[in-house]
């Protein structure tokens, strides 16, 4: 198990600069999530640590050993580092026993070490299948199964479970993480879908425009965003504008407390980021200090989001954990009342695309 | 014989034969001196099916053996001069002698022992002495008995053009015996009388072939009334057919009195320079033009023997009784004039 | 350091494998063995020389006639090609797998055989329409089977959605099915155009007066070979004409095997009363490519008393054929395989030009490619020479594109992504192109190899001049019993030979899946 540092890494494919800078480090046994929107960069990382494409600048340490630096490139077979791609990508032509046993050599292949990590991925049994008789899923299982068994330094998963329901993906997420627990193993998963990066890793890193912008434990990055762009990518953001006094925000949704993002003391005028769970709907309206006009409503089976508009225009959401209790009809009036402590920006947000 | 392994389970045979193809079939003769090794290698332009049995009775009564190449005579001319002096060949067997001429111009032919040139008429071998003539064919025109009576059958090839032949004469311009016979004429009536008689072949559309053997088969069916052919063609189709010459509706006129188009030409022979002093190269030249040899070409191939005391094929006229104009056979610069002049007629 | 590390990636970045790309180059190299052999006499021939050949209102004439020649063919076998793969693949047409077959046989008939067939049945066939007929008959295989490779793969998604869209049946197989298989039909409409202009033995057979048959005539009128090289050379010049257009016309787009997921059989349409309509083309287009020279070959044998000279002799020349073939087929492949693997993986301008350079020599007569051998193992290789690794080199030269076009399409069945996890999982690159990619693109190379095999069967002229000292090929034997008019004695090798190269035909066609999967 080994600790992977990537060290201003830039990469450019032609005019376009897929990488510009990027920071990262995982510490030995941990799940890394790098998370990021399409285009991002996030891809373009991971095959440079794994190899597949060679840095620019910066460099890529492995245990403090460079990997990847400007002109050196360690080939992908020698850096031990395994990989999980987005399908799967199962050797069609082998059986399960042959795609796991793939990166064995032959003492390993001996001493159960295929079995046991099918075990770990919940497949002890499969062995003798050919990848098209197996569902997605356990096709993507085999996949890190594969990957673990010759007990890599790193193992990198790219989205691997995007291309699996919703369902199932819950399932897989949970059993890969704890195969990859189970083993203690360092591991990057790279994805776009932010829940998946909170509920999973044991770190977070967000990526834009080829930068790491922000990493940390997951709850510190959801609830302490280092700018607007990550705080609206990570989660539903509700932007308000504000005046400060001291440690309290003046907001259209009344005195909210404020805490500083970094090391800066909360600027005099600018707006605060709010949850939508922060956001309390209280009936009846008359004993909320605030109200406000449902204008929409996005039902998410365990949740809703609701959309409101404030007396003043200012357009709100809150999260709902009990949809059937409330009523919320189009154009109906509810109270709001805000709970916790709101985060104060300087600059007027850009929203994400 | 070389041998060849039969290739047995197809899938997995590839593989196999990859690493079994070179032993089974190593390479020619290489550049070892050409003293008696009991072996010689001819290039052979004229076909397996006729020189074979020779070759193997020639391997049998001398013992040495002989490893033959086939191929179109014109091509294995192209081959030796691209060979030069690298060749594994010993000697050239073929078809025509302009491709004699063509190898002999490259200064590739060693120069043959008199005695053995001596054996051959002089108008059949080169006048510096590099090949000899082997066989003799004479044109001739053939004919379908049942569309040109025999009392309309022409003197001279000239009367090919007048207007009655129209359209049925067919020709081989690109053969190697139409030019030969081209040639001749203009050695013998001069430059402006064969231009015109190219001219008036192709104003009297005289139907065109590959080769002489598409002609003769065409004539024999009656799509061709006529044809200028060698001589030898009509044995050759009966020979397929199963029966004799007299069964056939193609037959052949002979141009009697000397006239050009009854010219005799020759297939032939050439030493290479590095075998010149093979003493087997030389036993081979000299069973080619011995008695057996000779005897074998005049029955089985029905062409003149060109060595005195050997009869021809019963029904040919006898072989001065033939046109044998005054020209080297061989000679390549004339050989391009009258492809110029093929070409410039529009025949070819 | 920063300029020299800046020259670098960019060298990285057009040629990001050395070796690959090195083993390429030298598999390029063979291909233009007979470019080089062919600068070196033209050069001695010197320019007088040239300019008369060249600049001729002949070579004009004989420049438009191939050309003409080339461009109907590969529209008739296109058009032929595309039809009969999608009435297999995509319709309701009663005996499918029969017409499958068929419709891939004819590659099994060498041109000459089909030529002679035809001349010794139709009175006064012969001249360019003649030509073309022959030629599209025996050449339209080489578009029906990448095309119905391509159309039983195609995803029917894109066509179903066409159809939702209200797209009739007609609009969506002209503006859908054909874009998919748009690659398939390009590749395989070029190897026609090539092929023809290689062409010797149909257009002599029938008289038609191109530039193959007047390569052939210099060399037999007056032993020119000087000529005849010049004249070769125009050729070299169109086909690099056609192929650069053709790639200008390419749009690259590398369309990789799905990675998981089950391909749907594609919806068939309904012919209805067309249905007997379309099965009837199909048979009298087998009639005429297949049943003719069987029936020709037949007469032949029936009507002459000469024989082959014995079992054991046909069966000797039946196994050099195997043995000579196997030999091509194998170096071939070899030879193809960085080539097919460099224009897969790294598509860029550098597999782009040695993939076109290696099309160069494939328009070249047999007989050109055969003097440029014997040029090359005489002056080069003198102990390959006459061995059957020489013949094996120049059938490389001369069938490489075929090989090329098989190994890029194979090698689209073994994406990228496995190869890059196999690496991560600690193996080399050659481990992994022996375990993982060459495993998966086996039988698309396999295919290649046998199209390249039996093109190596019916070839003529270049294995004359090159095979070992006595060794006879059913093409060798053949040429030797029609050239003394004994055609009963040729038919037999005719006839096995067809046979010997229908099985793997038939093996080529079967593996497009045409003869999979019955269900309508």
């Amino acid at each position: 198990m080994a600790e992977l540092r990537v060290t201003a890494v830039h990469k450019s494919f032609g005019p376009v600069r897929a990488l510009r800078g990027a920071d990262l480090t995982v510490r030995s046994g941990t799940l890394m999530a790098v998370l990021g929107p399409s285009g991002s960069g996030k891809t373009t990382l991971l095959r440079c640590i794994a190899g597949f494409e060679p840095v620019d600048a910066g460099e890529i340490r492995l245990d403090g050993q460079q990997i990847a630096a400007s002109g050196r490139t360690v080939r992908p077979e020698r850096r031990r580092i395994a990989v999980v791609p987005q399908e799967g990508a199962l050797f069609p032509h082998l059986p399960v026993r042959g795609n796991v046993a793939y990166g064995l050599d032959r003492h390993s292949r001996r001493t159960g070490r295929v079995e046991s990590v099918l075990a770990l991925v919940g497949l002890a049994g499969f062995e003798d299948r050919m990848p098209h008789h197996l569902s997605g899923g356990q096709q993507q299982r085999v996949a890190v199964a594969r990957a673990l068994a010759p007990h890599p330094r790193v193992v990198l998963l790219d989205e691997p479970f995007s291309a699996l329901d919703a369902a199932l993906r819950t399932a897989v997420r949970q059993d890969v993480r704890r195969a990859l627990r189970a083993d203690g193993a360092t591991a990057v998963l790279v994805t776009h879908d932010q829940a998946e990066a909170l509920s999973v890793a044991d770190e977070v890193a967000v990526m834009h425009d080829g930068r790491i912008v922000q990493s940390g434990p997951p709850d510190l990055v959801y609830s302490a965003p280092a700018d607007p762009w990550v705080a609206g990518f990570v989660g539903e953001a509700v932007w308000l504008p504000a005046e400060m006094t001291g440690d309290r925000a003046h907001t259209p949704l009344g005195p909210v407390p404020v805490v500083a993002t970094g090391d800066r003391p909360p600027a005099m005028a600018g707006q605060v980021l709010l949850r939508p769970e922060q956001i309390e709907v209280v009936v009846p309206v008359a004993r909320a200090a605030v109200t406000a006009t449902v204008v929409g409503h996005d039902f998410q089976g365990h949740d809703a989001l609701l959309a409101l508009r404030l007396a003043d225009g200012t357009p709100v959401v809150a999260r709902i954990f009990d949809p059937a209790s409330l009523p919320h009809v189009m154009g109906g009036e509810v109270g709001l009342r805000v709970r916790g402590a709101a985060r104060a920006f300087p600059a007027p947000p850009q929203t994400p695309q | 014989m070389r041998t060849t392994r039969p290739g047995g389970a197809a899938s997995v045979a590839l593989v196999t034969l990859l690493t079994l193809g070179p032993a089974a079939c190593g390479g020619g003769s290489e550049g070892t001196p050409k003293a008696s090794d009991k072996k010689i290698t001819v290039y052979s332009g004229r076909s397996e099916s006729l020189v074979k049995p020779l070759l193997e009775d020639f391997q049998e009564t001398s013992g040495i053996t002989v490893e033959a190449r086939y191929g179109e005579t014109a091509a294995i001319a192209a081959q030796l001069q691209e060979e030069g002096s690298r060749t594994p060949a010993d000697v050239f067997l073929a078809q025509d002698a302009g491709a004699l001429g063509a190898v002999a111009g490259k200064d590739l032919f060693a120069a043959l022992p008199d005695v053995l040139l001596d054996k051959v008429p002089a108008a059949y071998r080169d006048e510096g002495g590099e090949w000899v003539g082997v066989t003799g064919r004479s044109r001739t025109m053939v004919y379908n008995i049942d569309q040109v009576a025999e009392k309309d059958l022409p003197e001279s090839v000239f009367d090919l053009t007048e207007p009655e032949w129209k359209g049925k004469v067919g020709v081989a311009p690109t053969n190697g015996s139409f030019q030969a016979f081209v040639t001749a004429m203009r050695v013998e009536h001069g430059e402006e009388r064969t231009q015109d008689f190219l001219h008036g072949l192709k104003a009297n559309d005289a139907p065109i072939r590959e080769g002489n053997g598409a002609i003769v088969a065409d004539v024999e069916n009656g799509t061709l009334a006529t044809g200028l052919v060698n001589h030898y063609y009509v044995y050759e189709l009966a020979k397929e057919k199963g029966t004799s010459v007299d069964t056939l509706k193609a037959k052949n006129h002979f141009f009697a009195n000397g006239d050009i188009g009854g010219l005799v030409n020759v297939s032939g022979v050439g030493v290479l320079k590095d075998s010149g002093d093979d003493p087997d190269v030389r036993a081979f030249a000299d069973y080619l033009l011995g008695t057996q040899a000779q005897t074998y070409f005049a029955q089985e191939t029905y062409e003149y023997p060109l060595v005195a005391g050997v009869a021809s094929a019963p029904g040919l006229p006898k072989l001065p009784s033939l046109k044998t104009p005054d020209i080297d056979l061989g000679d390549l610069d004339d050989l391009q004039t009258t492809i110029a002049m093929i070409k410039e007629s529009g025949l070819a | 350091m920063a300029p020299a590390a800046g020259v670098r990636r960019r060298v990285r970045r057009m040629l990001p494998r050395p070796a690959l790309a090195a083993a390429a180059t030298a598999a390029v190299g063979v291909a233009l063995l007979p470019l080089v052999y062919l600068s070196v006499r033209v050069g001695d021939a010197g320019w007088p020389r040239i300019s008369s050949e060249v600049f001729t209102s002949r070579t004009g004439q004989l420049t438009a006639r191939s050309v003409a020649l080339a461009g109907l063919v590969t529209a008739a076998s296109t058009v032929f090609g595309v039809t009969s793969a999608f009435l297999v693949t995509r319709t309701d047409l009663p005996a499918r797998r029969l017409f499958g077959v068929l419709a891939a046989l004819p590659l099994a008939v060498p041109s000459y055989v089909a030529a002679f067939a035809w001349v010794s049945t139709v009175d006064g066939f012969e001249g360019f329409w003649a030509a073309a007929l022959v030629l599209t008959l025996v050449s339209y295989p080489y578009v029906f089977l990448p095309v119905a490779a391509a159309l039983t793969r195609a995803d029917p998604a894109q066509e179903e959605v066409a159809r939702s869209l209200g797209s009739g049946p007609w609009h969506t197989f002209s503006a859908v099915t054909l874009r998919q298989v748009r690659p398939a039909m390009g590749a395989g409409a070029l190897l026609v155009a090539l092929y023809v202009l290689s062409d010797f033995g149909a257009v002599s057979v029938l008289r038609t007066d191109v530039f193959t048959r007047a390569v052939f005539t210099s060399v037999s009128l007056g032993f020119d070979r000087t000529g005849a090289l010049v004249l070769a050379t125009v050729l070299v010049v169109i086909t690099l004409l056609i192929v650069s257009g053709e790639q200008l016309t390419r749009r690259r787009a590398a369309h990789y095997a799905r990675l998981g997921g089950a391909g749907r059989p594609p919806t068939r349409l309904r012919l209805g009363r067309l249905r007997w309509l379309a099965a009837s083309g199909l048979a009298g287009m087998g009639a005429l490519a297949l049943g003719l020279p069987a029936a020709s070959l037949a007469r032949w044998f029936g009507e002459g008393v000469s024989r082959p000279g014995s079992l054991t002799g046909l069966a000797t020349a039946a196994g050099n054929s195997f043995t000579l073939s196997a030999a091509g087929a194998g170096l071939t492949i070899l030879l193809a395989l960085p080539l097919g693997l460099l224009g897969a993986r790294t598509p860029g301008p550098v597999a782009v030009v040695l993939d076109r350079l290696a099309y160069l020599s494939h328009a070249l007569p047999g007989l050109v490619i055969g003097l440029s051998l014997v040029f090359f193992g005489i002056n080069v290789a003198y102990p390959l020479y006459q061995s059957v690794w020489l013949l094996a080199l120049a059938y490389a030269a001369l069938f490489l594109p075929l090989a090329v076009a098989a190994v890029g399409a194979a090698v689209l069945q073994a994406p990228p992504a496995l190869e890059e996890v196999a690496r991560s999982l600690g193996r080399r690159r050659f481990h992994v192109l022996r375990t993982v990619t060459v495993p998966l693109a086996a039988p698309g190379i396999g295919a290649g190899a046998v199209l390249v095999f039996l093109t190596c069967m019916k070839e003529l002229p270049a294995t004359l001049l090159l095979r070992p000292t006595g060794m006879d090929t059913l093409a060798t034997e053949l040429w030797s019993q029609t050239s003394v008019s004994a055609y009963a004695a040729a038919a037999p090798y005719a006839a096995l030979l067809v046979l010997l190269a229908a099985a793997p035909t038939w093996w080529l066609s079967a593996r497009t899946g045409v003869l999979a999967g019955g269900g309508s």
